[in-house]
């Protein structure tokens, strides 16, 4: 017996420790240490380090372009995973049932799994690559939006769309939700598959129209996953470092109109050799995600509805 | 697991009214049409001027090329580096993916099937890491590569990788390892089987499916990192392809090669648009299991 | 989880979330803290001194270099490599060409690794005065009073144009050495201008009465770089230098209360507002990075733009023939100004240093030596249609048509050249100006608004006690 339990200990410590060791050497300790050097003065390239208290914290709290930045990123947690969502169910709703509809329920559309491919596409592609596309489509003068905006006749519509700061920061959320939205699709609309076809006959029979079955039926039997999707394109709509760096003006302009955290704080870190003060900026993006994820998770909180 | 279930497309037709005919057949398809242009027309858009020249480009920009100039996409790939870019995620990926699965779906396994005294808080030590914003990380794990002397080597990007694709992998795989049936696994015991054993000869062929699927996720959260590579891969000769082409979108623009920075954009992206065309089915099932249970 | 795209990963049921959101919170209390960056690093080698190798350079010992690969390419460092193995026969030399120089090289400065020398050039370049507070660079003086490679006896120091050495001292050292001279005016096609009967103005007011006949004949008469605001920045900060003279430079350097709101800062402010005001910016250029604007100029969209003495080079390949761009001082902006017209912003640029804590610095300042040499200047000036800030490289070369009238301009300027330091020695000064002389070109804010949001910002650093300050 005592064998056996040392056999199942070693076998224990042996597949757990290493990978154990590894996370705790690349994930644990820099997160762990990012709350102490928030609060120094470490300039990254010395090996002085000054304790500096909250001062940090006192300082983000008057940095303009720290404010521009909290502000740009609420902007787009309110819009960002709202709008993916709704365009998410929207479609998924309408590949799912969007198809002849009959007294059996509403069905399939057809050619739904040739619009699955399509939409999924721009999610396979980083959002690097993703960025320098939309750099070009966004180009004042040569790009692929005012163009095709020129050519249905739509001239007053064109404009500079990553310089005017009124839109450059919706047009960073658009290129956000464009590379999302086929994910949230499908992963509502194989949800949506899952759904018992009785459940939505009933409500048909009832007599509720097509929008009202979504809102009244399939969305509340989907909450869950809507809970978790605002949990992530939360952390989505708070980070968006890769395209506004690589695309907008400044990067971070007009004038400070698509700064957010993550570009403060890679340049305060890597151009003006601040690291304390960008850990500091690490700090409070933590604690904004930790809120936004209790508070989607926590206030959002309904009774599940189990069909099972 | 969920597999992504086709409802059959004809249902019985049943006499609609007029009405719902209308907005049943052609509605969804306008909105469904419009929002798969708005998807799919930039990126045609690029792919079609990297076969363009740069006169072209700029001069005609919504003809075909007059004849496809595969040479912006040599050019793209021998003088501007891409192939080599390539390369290297290649070796990052690949060496990152294998780790990550070796280590994930051990730990994954043991803390699923094996109760101990702290099981519970090493499994959700793992699981949290899901929820940090690696902006948190990202100045001392700079610090930490660069004190181990990896900083800028492949082994340095294969351990950060695989450090950070562990709370997802062990999250998923222990999932999957929970739902597997144990009957098999007790029967390999009473054969003698040991510990290992069972994990490699049983339970692993048993979850093939959850691995396959999990692998094919981290490949594509992996191939497309890019603020890691960033901050801890600072050599540009061992530059991975997001971070090769957004250095190649300032370079190229130094020379004003249109033509060979949409070449480039177009071979970032034409493997993996493809390998999603080919195992579509595979990579959406993968990712959307574990949502739904 | 994956950081780019946070997205891309979806676990999860909302119970297990929470459980993790809990988790997550508990881990940074229970957290180990370490403090960073050794300051340990073995000594550098060196090498017996003789006439033949006055800088004590080892033998057999490999050099690596660093090249910012702009506009200007990376061959003439490639030449000069190889006149160094030439002279130090047994070292391996380790070229590399980028463009991200910080991000390259942040974090092998810090942990004390650096390369033997450096062209810190470029948008992402190290912050100088960063290094230079944490001593991480090599005093260059010895460099400097070592005699110049086929010199005849002169030291390095004497074979400079003026002002180089000055520029990259810091307190007194010299730390950095800048290779080309750079001069910023405005460009334009000479044979366009003589087609249409233009000459270029030298007041502000004949430029406004040039740009109303320009757009006349549907030329915007105006483009500018304007995804990077900086480039706009140039015209207006030198219209203001040439009208309040060095004092006004010196006064907004050194932060003196209420140096922005000068009332020359606030005429060269308008000057720009009313360019965009009157329409006489090609529409979009706040939005065009400096690529896309400058090949709208080079195809004749727009007749002027603003840029550095680099500009001929980077449009190598690009400016059609017989563009034959030529570069002007920035117009005077009225009769009181106290520098003649002529007046030049003048720096060096392509920055070099020799990291202190390099395995052969003895090596990086040999290959500056060679490099600051006739031989391989000149080789440069050839290359790149670009000034070297050594003296006399471009004697008896044939120059091309931008490169000439630099050469022109600068002979022009004489003695009456300035240059503003703040921008290296406060980057985020630097940024907030860019900001809000990026809205002043679209007529976001008026130029008293400008005045008023750079002069907090000016306070805003002054009275940061964390930012080591400089005096000139």
């Amino acid at each position: 017996m005592t064998s056996v339990r040392s056999g199942r200990n070693r076998f224990l410590a042996g597949a757990i420790l290493p990978a154990l060791a590894l996370y705790a050497v690349f994930v644990l300790s820099p997160y762990a240490q990012a709350f102490y050097l928030a609060l120094t003065d470490w300039t990254g390239v010395s090996g002085e380090v000054g304790f500096v208290g909250l001062d940090n914290f006192r300082r983000l709290a008057d940095d303009p372009l720290f404010r521009a930045a909290l502000r740009n990123n609420g902007l787009m947690l309110l819009v960002v995973p709202a709008v993916t969502i709704v365009l998410g169910l929207l479609l998924a709703a309408l590949v799912s049932f969007g198809g002849r509809g009959g007294a059996a329920g509403p069905s399939a559309v057809r050619g739904g799994e040739l619009y699955k491919v399509a939409y999924f596409l721009p999610q396979v592609l980083s959002l690097p690559i993703v960025a320098v596309l939309w750099q070009f489509v966004y180009g004042p003068t040569d790009g692929l939006l005012n163009g095709v905006l020129r050519a249905v006749g739509l001239d007053g519509l064109a404009r500079s769309w990553l310089g005017d700061p009124a839109v450059a920061l919706w047009a960073v959320m658009a290129v956000l939700v464009w590379s999302s939205v086929g994910f949230y699709m499908l992963l509502f609309g194989a949800a949506m598959e899952s759904i018992p076809r009785e459940v939505l006959e009933a409500a048909v029979l009832d007599g509720a129209g097509r929008l009202a079955v979504l809102r009244r039926v399939v969305v509340p039997l989907l909450w869950d996953n809507v809970q978790v999707a605002f949990v992530y394109l939360g952390v989505l709509a708070l980070d968006g470092f890769a395209v506004v760096q690589i695309m907008t003006v400044g990067p971070g302009g007009p004038d400070g109109a698509t700064e957010v955290m993550g570009l403060g704080l890679y340049r305060n870190a890597f151009t003006y050799g601040r690291f304390g003060y960008a850990a500091a900026m690490g700090v409070a993006l933590f604690f904004l995600t930790l809120a936004v994820a209790v508070v989607a998770l926590r206030a959002g909180r309904r009774e599940r509805v189990e069909y099972a | 697991m969920t597999t992504i279930i086709e409802r059959p497309v004809d249902a019985p037709p049943a006499p609609p009214t007029r009405r719902r005919r209308r907005s049943g057949t052609w509605g969804p398809h306008v909105f469904l049409v419009a929002w798969a242009a708005i998807v799919t027309v930039p990126l045609l858009w690029a792919v079609t001027n990297s076969l363009k020249t740069d006169r072209e480009i700029l001069t005609s920009p919504w003809t075909l090329p007059e004849q496809p100039r595969f040479d912006n996409w040599s050019r793209a790939w021998d003088q501007a580096s891409i192939g080599r870019y390539v390369g290297n995620s290649a070796i990052v990926v690949g060496a990152a993916l294998l780790l990550t699965m070796v280590l994930g779906s051990t730990v994954a396994y043991a803390l699923a099937r094996y109760p101990f005294r702290g099981n519970r808080i090493v499994y959700y030590t793992f699981v949290s890491g899901l929820l940090f914003p690696v902006f948190l990380a990202l100045v001392p794990l700079f610090f930490v590569v660069e004190q181990l002397g990896l900083l800028g080597t492949y082994p340095g990007l294969v351990l950060v990788y695989t450090a950070y694709a562990l709370p997802f992998t062990v999250f998923f795989l222990h999932a999957f390892f929970r739902s597997l049936p144990t009957v098999l696994a007790e029967a390999a015991f009473l054969d003698g089987c040991s510990h290992w054993g069972v994990l490699v000869r049983v339970m692993l062929p048993l979850a093939r499916p959850g691995l396959i699927s999990i692998a094919i996720f981290n490949f594509l959260g992996l191939w497309n990192q890019y603020l890691l590579p960033l901050v801890l891969n600072p050599d540009p000769d061992r530059y991975v392809l997001a971070q090769g082409l957004a250095a190649l979108s300032v370079s190229q623009g130094y020379r004003s090669d249109w033509s060979g920075l949409f070449a480039g954009l177009t071979i970032a992206m034409l493997p993996v648009l493809a390998a999603y065309v080919l195992f579509q089915r595979q990579i959406r099932t993968g990712l959307t299991a574990g949502a739904i249970r | 989880m994956n950081p780019s795209s946070p997205d891309r990963r979806y676990p999860a049921t909302r119970r297990a979330l929470l459980r993790a959101t809990a988790a997550a919170a508990a881990v940074p209390l229970a957290g180990c803290v370490t403090a960073g960056g050794g300051d340990d690093g073995a000594p550098a080698a060196e090498g017996v001194k003789s006439a033949d190798n006055p800088l004590g350079v080892p033998d057999a010992t490999p050099l690596e270099v660093v090249i910012f690969k702009g506009g200007y390419g990376d061959d003439y460092a490639v030449h000069a490599e190889k006149l160094y193995q030439e002279r130090h026969p047994g070292a391996t030399v380790d070229h590399k060409g980028i463009q991200k120089v910080g991000e390259a090289l942040q974090p092998r400065f810090v942990a004390d690794t650096p390369p033997d020398v450096v062209d810190n050039t470029g948008a992402g370049r190290l912050d100088l005065a960063t290094l230079v507070a944490a001593g991480k660079l090599t005093d260059l003086s010895e460099l400097l009073d070592a005699p110049a490679l086929d010199g005849g006896g002169t030291k390095v120091r004497d074979t400079l144009l003026p002002g180089v050495v000055d520029e990259g001292a810091f307190d007194g050292a010299p730390r950095a050495l800048n290779f080309t001279y750079t001069v910023w005016g405005l460009w334009y096609s000479r044979p366009l201008f003589a087609r249409n009967g233009w000459t270029f103005p030298t007041t502000w007011d004949a430029m406004l009465t040039l740009c109303a006949e320009i757009k006349k004949s549907g030329t915007a008469p105006w483009t500018y770089q304007g995804k990077y605001p900086e480039y706009i920045n140039d015209p207006l900060l030198a219209m203001a230098a040439k009208a309040g003279g060095i004092d006004l430079v010196k006064a907004v350097d050194n932060l003196e209360p209420n140096a922005w709101k000068q009332p020359a800062l606030l005429d060269a402010a308008t000057a720009i507002a009313e360019l965009a005001g009157r329409g006489y910016l090609l529409p979009g250029s706040e939005a065009l990075s400096h690529t896309e604007s400058q090949a709208a100029w080079c195809q004749g969209r727009a007749a002027i733009i603003p840029c550095g003495s680099w500009l001929e080079a980077e449009q190598k390949g690009v400016a059609p023939d017989g563009f034959d761009m030529v570069m002007a001082p920035v117009p005077s902006l009225g009769a009181g100004d106290r520098m003649p017209v002529s007046g030049l912003q003048a720096a060096g640029s392509e920055s070099f240093i020799v990291p202190a804590r390099a395995k052969n610095p003895r090596g990086g300042l040999e290959f500056l030596r060679v490099l600051f040499s006739k031989p391989a200047a000149r080789r440069f000036a050839e290359l790149n249609s670009t000034l070297p800030t050594v003296t006399g490289a471009t004697d008896g070369l044939t120059l091309s048509s931008g490169l000439g009238s630099v050469k022109a301009a600068v002979d022009a300027a004489a003695a009456h050249t300035f240059a503003y330091r703040f921008r290296t020695w406060y980057a985020p000064l630097a940024k907030a100006v860019d900001d809000a002389t990026g809205e002043l070109a679209t007529r976001r804010v008026t130029p008293a608004q400008w005045a008023d949001r750079i002069q907090k910002a000016a306070d805003g650093v002054a009275a940061d006690s964390a930012v080591t300050k400089y005096e000139r």
